[in-house]
C-alpha cells in the first residue's frame, strides 16, 4: 500500500478557496489527507511511504482544455499525451475533423477510443449542423446522450439565423451549450459558396494596408455575437462564444451579461499576448482564427479576462503541419499550436500582475467547467486525486524546437513556469525528472 | 549651356550603388539616399546609347520567375540583364509546378540547387518574394508581390518625374484608382513620401485601404479635389481580376467620377503630366485621348525608364553583394 506525501505544497483550490502551505497525502487514487503537518507515525508501518519535497511548489485541479482541433496530421492519443505534459486533465474536441464529428456513433468511437484512465479524458462537442453549409441539424439529443457536452460548427460560424434560432430552442431543452465561432463569414470573405473572390487574410487596419493582405473587418466578429445574444434571449439556450478577441464583441458580452443572459465566453492566449503587428514579417505562425487584432483589442481582452466577463481561457490549439505554414502568407493554413502554451501564458498574466494565481487556475480549471457542465473539479479529502504539479516561478524560453506540436506563436518568448506533474485518476500522468529528484524517501 | 550640362552631370552616378540589402523587396524601409542613387545611376543608363557597352556582370545568372501573367515587366528585366551582360533565363510558373502541386518552397529549392545569382520573382501573393529571400542563397526582385508591393516599378516611375519634373520633392503627387488592390501604388506611395512628396490618394472609398493616411498621405473620394493643382496624375489600372463585383457599379460610373478626363485635367496645375503602369483600360481610367497626349502623357517614357532603372538596380545588388563577400 503506497501513500505518496507532497510536503509544504502550495494548495491552491479555487473550488474551496483555499490557498495555503499544505502536506497532500494520496493513497489508492484518492486524497487520503490535507493538513498542516502530517505525521508519517499515523500510517501502518508496512506501508511503502513516498515524500517529496515540494517546498516553493504549486498543486491545484488540472486544467480542463475546452478548445482543441485534432488536425489531419494529428492523432489523438498523442495530442492527449502531450496535453497530459502541460498539465491539462481534460480537453474539449471540436467537431471539425475528418471524418466530422456530426453523429452519435463516431462521438461514441471517440469516446472510447480515447478512453484511458492514466491520459487526459477527452470530451467532444458535437456538430451542431450536418452539413458544411450549417443549413441541417445534427441529431444532437442522440449526440448528447453518447456524450457530446456542446454543439458547435467549430472553426466556422452558425451563419442562419433560422438554423440557430432552432438549435439554440433544441439545445436549451436538452440542456447543452451552443458554441459560437463568431464571424460574419460574407464579411470574412471566408463564405466559399459566394461568388467573392476576397478572402479575409487578417485583421484590417493599417498592417493589412501595409502588408497587402486582405483584412476582416474586426465588427465582423461583434455581428454574430449581437444576432446570437438576441437568439439566446429569445431561446433561453446557454450561448457561449468561443475566442472573443475584440473590444467591441468584450463590450456587448458585458452588457448581455449585467442583463441576466445564460452568455459565456472564452478567450486563448494570442489574444490577450499578442497583436497584429506580429504579422509584420508574414510570418504565417500567426496566421489564426479569428485573427490577431489591434493592441486596443488586446488590452480589451485583458480588461475582460480581469473584471470576468471572459469566463475561461483555451488552448485554442490547432496545430499545423510545416508544410502547410512554409507557404506564402495567403496560401499558408490557419491555426496555431497552443496546448504546449496554454498554462504557461496565462501565468504570464500573473507575472504581469494582472490578474492573482488564483484567478488564472479558475480560469484554466472551474470556469470551463462550469460554462459546459462538467464537474467541478476540485481538491478536498476522500476525493480524486487529480491534479497538476508545477513551479511558478521557473525560468524558461519557449522555443519551437523543443515542442512537439508546431508552429506556436510564443516562439523565443521567455516565460516563467513550469510544469512538473500531472495526475489522473490517483495516478501519474506525467512526472518530469525534476520532481523525481525532489523525492526524500 | 555648360552649367546646365554640369548640374545635369552631378545628378548622374557614374559607378555602380551599393544597397543595405542582397535583396530588393520593398520600398518600405529603404533609406532616402539609396532611392536617390538608384535613381540617379538610372538616369545615367538611361542617358546611355543603346549600342554602349555596359556589359559589366558576364557570366551574371539571372533567373526570371514569373508565377503570373506579365509582358513589359518581364521584357523590361530581360533586356535590363542582358544589357549588363548577364545570362536571363526566363520562367514561367504559371501553369506548371503550381498545378502539380508542388509547395513554393520546393519550387525554390530547386531554383537554387541552380545556383543563379539573382532572381526576379513575380507571384501573386503578397510577400512571396520575402519567403523566397528567406530560404535561397541568391538576391531577389520583387517583381510584384500580389497586392503588396512593385518597387521597380516606383523607381521608374520616380525616375520619369524626375527627368521630366527635375525633382521630387515638394511636387504634388495625385495617385488615382484602385488603390486597395494595387502593389504599384504602395510601393509609389512609400518612395514619394520618403522623398519629401506631398501625395494624395482618390478612390472611390471602396476601393481605398484601411488607415491608408497613416502611411502619410491624404485621401480624396472626389477626384476633383484630389487633383487639385497636382503636378503628376497617377493612374492605376482597376484590376477587375482581384474584385468581387461589389466595389464598383460599373465601369461607366467609374469613368465619370474617377476616370481622367480634360474637365478633370483642367483643375490640376497648368503643366500636369500623367502617369499610368499600365495596362491601360482605356475609357475607364483616362480618356483616351489624354493617354495618347505625348505633350502630357508621360506613359511610353514609363516603359522606357523601365529598363535603365531595373540595370541600375540589378547592377546595384551584384556590386552589394561583392562589397559583402569582400568584407
Amino acid at each position: 500500500m503506497t501513500y505518496t506525501i507532497f510536503k509544504s505544497i502550495k494548495l491552491l483550490n479555487p473550488a474551496t478557496n483555499l490557498n495555503e502551505i499544505s502536506d497532500v497525502v494520496i493513497h489508492k487514487n484518492k486524497i487520503f489527507s490535507i493538513s498542516k503537518d502530517f505525521q508519517t507515525e499515523v500510517l501502518k508501518q508496512n506501508n511503502q511511504i513516498d515524500i517529496y519535497d515540494c517546498d516553493g511548489l504549486t498543486m491545484t485541479p488540472g486544467i480542463i482544455d475546452m478548445r482543441v482541433n485534432i488536425g489531419k496530421t494529428e492523432n489523438l492519443v498523442s495530442t492527449q499525451k502531450i496535453a497530459a505534459e502541460n498539465g491539462i486533465t481534460s480537453m474539449v474536441i471540436l467537431p471539425n475533423q475528418t471524418p466530422k464529428l456530426n453523429n452519435p456513433s463516431i462521438i461514441d468511437h471517440i469516446k472510447r477510443q480515447s478512453e484511458n484512465s492514466k491520459l487526459p479524458k477527452v470530451n467532444v462537442y458535437g456538430a451542431a449542423t450536418k452539413d458544411d453549409q450549417g443549413l441541417e441539424m445534427s441529431e444532437i439529443g442522440l449526440m448528447s446522450e453518447m456524450g457530446a457536452i456542446g454543439f458547435t460548427n467549430g472553426n466556422k460560424s452558425i451563419k442562419n439565423s433560422l438554423v440557430m434560432r432552432r438549435l439554440m430552442s433544441y439545445a436549451a431543452m436538452i440542456n447543452r451549450p451552443i458554441i459560437q465561432h463568431a464571424e460574419d463569414e460574407d464579411l470574412s470573405g471566408l463564405n466559399k459558396a459566394s461568388t467573392t473572390l476576397i478572402n479575409g487574410e487578417m485583421n484590417e487596419g493599417e498592417i493589412s494596408t501595409r502588408l497587402g493582405l486582405i483584412g476582416i473587418p474586426s465588427c465582423a466578429e461583434v455581428i454574430i455575437i449581437e444576432r446570437d445574444i438576441r437568439l439566446a434571449k429569445l431561446t433561453g439556450v446557454n450561448y457561449h462564444v468561443a475566442h472573443v478577441s475584440t473590444r467591441d464583441s468584450i463590450n456587448v458580452i458585458r452588457e448581455a451579461k449585467k442583463a441576466g443572459l445564460k452568455i459565456t465566453c472564452d478567450t486563448a492566449p494570442p489574444y490577450f499576448s499578442l497583436n497584429e503587428t506580429s504579422l509584420l514579417s508574414y510570418n504565417t505562425a500567426f496566421k489564426l482564427s479569428p485573427p490577431l487584432r489591434i493592441e486596443d483589442d488586446r488590452l480589451a481582452v485583458i480588461e475582460g479576462i480581469q473584471d470576468g466577463t471572459i469566463d475561461a481561457i483555451a488552448s485554442d490549439h490547432r496545430a499545423r503541419s510545416k508544410d502547410t505554414k512554409v507557404q506564402p502568407f495567403s496560401a499558408a493554413s490557419i491555426g496555431a499550436s497552443g496546448i504546449e502554451t496554454l498554462f504557461v501564458m496565462t501565468l504570464e498574466l500573473v507575472h504581469k500582475k494582472i490578474i492573482d494565481l488564483n484567478k488564472a487556475i479558475s480560469l484554466l480549471t472551474i470556469n470551463p467547467a462550469n460554462v459546459l457542465n462538467m464537474k467541478k473539479p476540485s481538491l478536498e479529502k476522500d476525493k480524486l486525486a487529480e491534479f497538476i504539479i508545477f513551479d511558478e516561478n521557473f525560468p524558461d524560453m519557449i522555443n519551437q524546437n523543443n515542442l512537439k506540436t508546431s508552429p506556436t506563436p510564443f516562439d523565443f518568448r521567455k516565460i516563467n513556469g513550469k510544469i512538473l506533474g500531472t495526475f489522473i485518476n490517483g495516478q501519474a500522468a506525467y512526472i518530469s525528472q525534476m520532481f523525481k529528484d525532489k523525492i526524500i524517501k | 549651356m555648360n552649367e546646365l550640362l554640369n548640374n545635369k552631370t552631378e545628378s548622374f552616378l557614374s559607378s555602380p550603388v551599393k544597397l543595405s540589402s542582397n535583396h530588393l523587396l520593398a520600398i518600405e524601409g529603404m533609406k532616402k539616399s539609396e532611392i536617390q542613387n538608384l535613381i540617379d545611376r538610372a538616369d545615367y543608363f538611361a542617358n546611355l546609347d543603346k549600342h554602349s557597352n555596359t556589359k559589366t556582370l558576364q557570366g551574371y545568372v539571372v533567373l526570371n520567375v514569373f508565377f503570373e501573367n506579365s509582358t513589359r515587366t518581364r521584357v523590361s528585366f530581360e533586356l535590363a540583364a542582358r544589357r549588363l551582360g548577364a545570362e536571363v533565363i526566363n520562367i514561367s510558373l504559371i501553369n506548371s509546378s503550381i498545378k502539380k502541386g508542388e509547395s513554393l518552397l520546393d519550387t525554390a529549392s530547386t531554383l537554387n540547387a541552380m545556383k543563379p545569382d539573382l532572381l526576379i520573382v513575380r507571384h501573386p501573393h503578397s510577400g512571396a518574394p520575402l519567403l523566397f529571400a528567406n530560404y535561397l542563397n541568391c538576391s531577389i526582385i520583387n517583381a510584384g508581390d500580389g497586392r503588396h508591393e512593385h518597387p521597380t516599378q516606383a523607381l521608374l516611375d520616380a525616375l520619369t518625374i524626375k527627368r521630366r519634373v527635375g525633382y521630387l520633392e515638394g511636387l504634388k503627387i495625385s495617385i488615382c484608382g484602385d488603390i486597395t488592390n494595387s502593389r504599384v501604388a504602395r510601393s509609389n506611395i512609400h518612395l514619394l513620401t520618403i522623398m519629401g512628396a506631398d501625395v494624395r490618394c482618390v478612390a472611390p472609398s471602396t476601393l481605398m485601404p484601411s488607415n491608408l493616411e497613416n502611411l502619410g498621405v491624404k485621401c480624396f473620394y472626389d477626384m476633383k479635389m484630389g487633383i487639385k493643382g497636382a503636378d503628376v496624375v497617377m493612374l492605376l489600372r482597376l484590376q477587375n481580376e482581384r474584385m468581387s463585383g461589389t466595389e464598383n457599379p460599373s465601369e461607366r460610373e467609374y469613368f465619370k467620377f474617377f476616370g481622367l478626363d480634360e474637365t478633370k485635367l483642367a483643375l490640376a496645375s497648368p503643366n500636369a503630366v500623367i502617369m499610368h503602369p499600365g495596362p491601360m483600360n482605356r475609357g475607364v481610367e483616362i480618356a483616351s485621348a489624354l493617354a495618347d497626349d505625348s505633350n502630357r502623357s508621360l506613359i511610353k517614357t514609363q516603359v522606357e525608364m523601365g529598363v535603365a532603372v531595373r540595370m541600375s538596380i540589378i547592377e546595384a545588388l551584384n556590386n552589394t553583394k561583392n562589397e559583402i563577400l569582400k568584407n
